[in-house]
């Protein structure tokens, strides 16, 4: 086995319209180890895998393989080199059978016993299992992963580009997949491990490197970095501090009490059973779960979205929620921040509009809550993720809500533009609210919360702040 | 014959250019386009074949209405695919277009008043042994070529669809076009394939109103059709059993119109008419989420 590089990008170059995503990036795949990518939102971590597995044909910079140059036309090309990628919002067709998705793209007749056989000897061969005949669309998060993974090596990938693999599964899955990455890596597979978990990085990774604004800042082996060497590296400056620190408020007045509450879930979700808690003002409670838990019924009846089946529930007069899709639930894309602004509880009253009051109260908001737009005409879509955020957040803090529910409110965020989310919760918090927050990361939760009910199977049952005890519960280890 | 014999004959008659039109779309929905240009198709594939048919007889007829449907796929497949454009309204352009210039062909080519056209038409082929039995045999087998083909082509697109890997590759173009991509499936070219196909099928469907039943050209004589047979693939469900199904309900209650005239039941034959389109409301209002291609109709 010579040492030279399976595939090598070298001096890659990307550039979309004026900005530059990659910028003379050199990045590498050999047999036998895992290559971490890290880097945080927009620093061009999946730019550069994109280029890699032929998605994204760069504007300078050549592909090897082997020693060779070689050019991709698409993906077909890199996956027949034996490169496979799993994206980060999954590429497989919902509506068709696990088989069906593993069968895409060949050609010629199509058996439906052949390719669910193929999948089941791959799976078997590769210790991942997956039920050939069932459809995707009624499948766990993680067992799509997991079908990710089997239709990669059954197209013949010996190289694997995971992109965030664990940013939707829950620890105990996440500790079980990089088990899994790292045996692919021993038996000579060779793997990208795209993430922002500095810590992942360093326990499961051979080599590291840091992309920061398209730009390579650091690289090499693994013990080479620490946890903070690796930071610094991805975020030079000094991040937002906390705003305040842990220490358990003093509760303050109740605010939302839930007797043998029972709500029932969305169709293909469960509900929530007998649940009994109660919020208090100034103190953010986080809810903890993993996928398909009850906990979307929990956050919905408490943002007064939905009646609860049986049992109590009293809720305050003023409530707000941060739904966890913002494009689809939260913002109209093309419309701007003034109607986007008008657009809160609209359903609840009538007459006319007053819009010289909407856009002075949306120009006072974009300073106060420093959103960065142009103006408060500006489209909702030319805002960058964290100040779209920002505003959705800041439109609802506005109404000095007695309680706030926030749902993944920093998915898809960098962490700057987390920190000051986590900083508006915190402050609605001091204000006197009630903050409800769940977030599918689980440190996300345990670094915002003072207290934390998890969820698992429509159960909802307090668990102390500590991250062993919230990760047993979430899968129902304790 | 008896009244039972006409009826299934005039089911399966009326059903045939309806089914042609409505497998062509379903191949085009199941890749996600909404073809309602597909009405251009069969008016444009209707003249072809009258023009065409009486130098190089019906063979050539309907050839040439096959071509016809197939350039106003190319046209509409430009627009959606190629420009992409809103398939919508980009359609009804089509379908616009393919009506008036059809008009305007037809006055330029026959004159103002339109000559008394002699077209060859299609003689029924009796299926031996099948054709001479009782009730069925004469209405289910004494039928012109293209019907026999056009009920064939169910089986055959199904076949394509589930059993072969083009058709997998269709199948996932029309509900995650990112996610066919990313498997190396060459969405467009499935897309633009799709739109002329379907379309072509429509111009075939011009051509049997033309070759295997009227035997002349008339105006707007695709009356609606191709716009049915976007409804025949809603109500079946966009599977090829269920669209040859759909094709003959519709075909079914086209034939009873005649009877309901024929006896001269005390009820208006308009109102059997609308009774397919009822049942399309009911089946759509019915269907499962779902049923329809998650892409079909959206341009990102």
């Amino acid at each position: 086995m010579s040492d030279a590089a399976a595939i090598a990008l070298i001096g890659i170059t990307k550039r979309f319209g004026a900005v530059t995503a990659l910028d003379r990036v050199d990045f590498g795949l050999r047999a036998g180890r895992i290559h971490a990518l890290l880097g945080e939102n927009g620093a061009g971590k999946s730019t550069l895998m994109g280029v890699l597995f032929g998605l994204t044909s760069p504007d300078a910079g050549v592909l090897e393989l082997n020693g060779e140059a070689v050019r991709w036309q698409s993906p077909r090309d890199a996956i027949r080199a034996g490169i496979g990628m799993v994206q980060q919002h999954f590429s497989h067709v919902p509506a068709l059978t696990v088989a069906e998705n593993v069968a895409l793209g060949g050609r010629g007749r199509f058996d439906v016993a052949q390719a669910a056989a193929e999948v089941t000897r791959v799976g078997t061969k590769a210790g991942l299992a997956v039920d050939p005949m069932a459809r995707v669309a009624d499948l766990s998060v993680e067992a799509q992963q997991r079908l990710e993974i089997v239709r990669a090596l059954a197209h013949g990938a010996r190289m694997l580009i995971l992109d965030e693999p664990t940013a939707v599964l829950a620890p105990g899955e996440a500790t079980k997949l990089l088990a899994w990455l790292r045996r692919f890596a021993d038996d000579g597979g060779a793997a990208a491990l795209v993430t922002h978990k500095v810590r992942e990085a360093l326990a499961i990774a051979d080599d590291v490197t840091v992309l920061r604004a398209g730009r390579r800042v650091a690289t090499g082996v693994v013990n080479e970095f620490t946890a903070e060497s690796l930071a610094r590296a991805m975020f030079p400056e000094e991040r937002e501090t906390r705003a305040a620190p842990r220490a358990n408020p003093q509760p303050g007045a109740m605010i939302v009490s839930a007797e043998r509450l029972a709500v029932r879930g969305a169709p293909g979700e469960p509900g929530i059973v007998d649940a009994t808690f109660a919020l208090h003002a100034g103190e953010i409670v986080g809810v903890a779960a993993v996928e398909r838990s009850g906990h979307t019924a929990l956050l919905r009846a408490l943002a007064g979205l939905q009646t609860p089946g049986s049992g109590r529930l009293a809720l305050p007069p003023e409530v707000s929620f941060i739904p966890g899709d913002r494009h689809r639930d939260a913002l109209v894309l093309d419309f701007p921040l003034y109607e986007n602004l008008a657009l809160r509880h609209l359903g609840t009253r009538h007459g006319l509009m007053r819009w010289p009051a909407v856009r002075a109260r949306t120009s006072r908001i974009l300073e106060q809550f420093q959103v960065r737009a142009a103006s408060g005409s500006s489209r909702a879509r030319s805002l960058s993720g964290g100040n779209q955020q920002r505003f959705v957040l800041a439109r609802e803090l506005d109404a000095h809500p007695t309680l706030l529910v926030a749902e993944n409110p920093t998915r898809g965020l960098d962490l700057a533009a987390a920190a000051t989310i986590h900083a508006r919760l915190l402050d609605a918090a001091h204000a006197g609210a009630a903050v409800v927050v769940y977030s599918s990361d689980v440190d996300e939760v345990l670094e915002l919360a003072h207290r934390i009910l998890v969820v698992h199977n429509g159960v909802v049952r307090e668990v102390p702040v500590t991250r062993e005890l919230v990760a047993r519960a979430m899968v129902g280890a304790a | 014959m008896s009244a039972l014999e006409s009826v299934l004959a005039a089911m399966i008659r009326t059903a045939t250019p309806l089914l042609l039109a409505g497998l062509g779309e379903l191949v085009t929905e199941r890749a996600g386009v909404i073809n309602i240009g597909l009405e251009g198709a069969v008016i444009c594939g209707a003249l072809a074949a009258t023009v065409a048919a009486p130098p190089l007889g019906v063979a050539g007829g309907y050839l040439s209405a096959l071509v016809a449907g197939a350039a106003v796929g190319v046209l509409m497949a430009t627009f959606v695919v190629v420009l992409r454009a809103d398939q919508i309204i980009s359609g009804t352009a089509v379908a616009l277009l393919g009506l008036g210039l059809t008009g305007a062909l037809y006055h330029d080519i026959y004159g103002a008043g339109g000559v008394a056209l002699t077209v060859p038409t299609s003689r029924s082929f009796d299926i031996p042994v099948l054709s001479g039995v009782p009730v069925l045999g004469p209405a289910l087998f004494q039928q012109p070529l293209m019907s026999y083909m056009a009920f064939l082509l169910a089986p055959a697109l199904a076949w394509f669809l589930y059993r072969t890997h083009a058709g997998l590759s269709l199948r996932a173009v029309g509900e995650a076009p990112h996610a066919a991509r990313a498997a190396g499936v060459a969405v467009d070219r499935f897309r633009v394939g799709a739109i002329i196909f379907g379309s072509a099928l429509g111009g075939a469907a011009g051509g049997v109103l033309v070759l295997a039943q009227s035997g002349t050209f008339a105006e707007g004589m695709s009356a609606g059709r191709g716009f049915i047979a976007i409804a025949i693939v809603a109500l079946g469900r966009w599977t090829p059993t269920g669209v040859l199904v759909a094709s003959l309900v519709f075909g079914f209650a086209t034939a009873m119109q005649y009877v309901v005239q024929a006896l001269g039941w005390p009820l208006r034959y308009e109102l059997v008419l609308t009774l397919p389109y009822v049942l399309t409301l009911v089946a759509l209002v019915l269907a499962p989420r779902g049923a329809a291609p998650a892409y079909l109709a959206r341009t990102d």
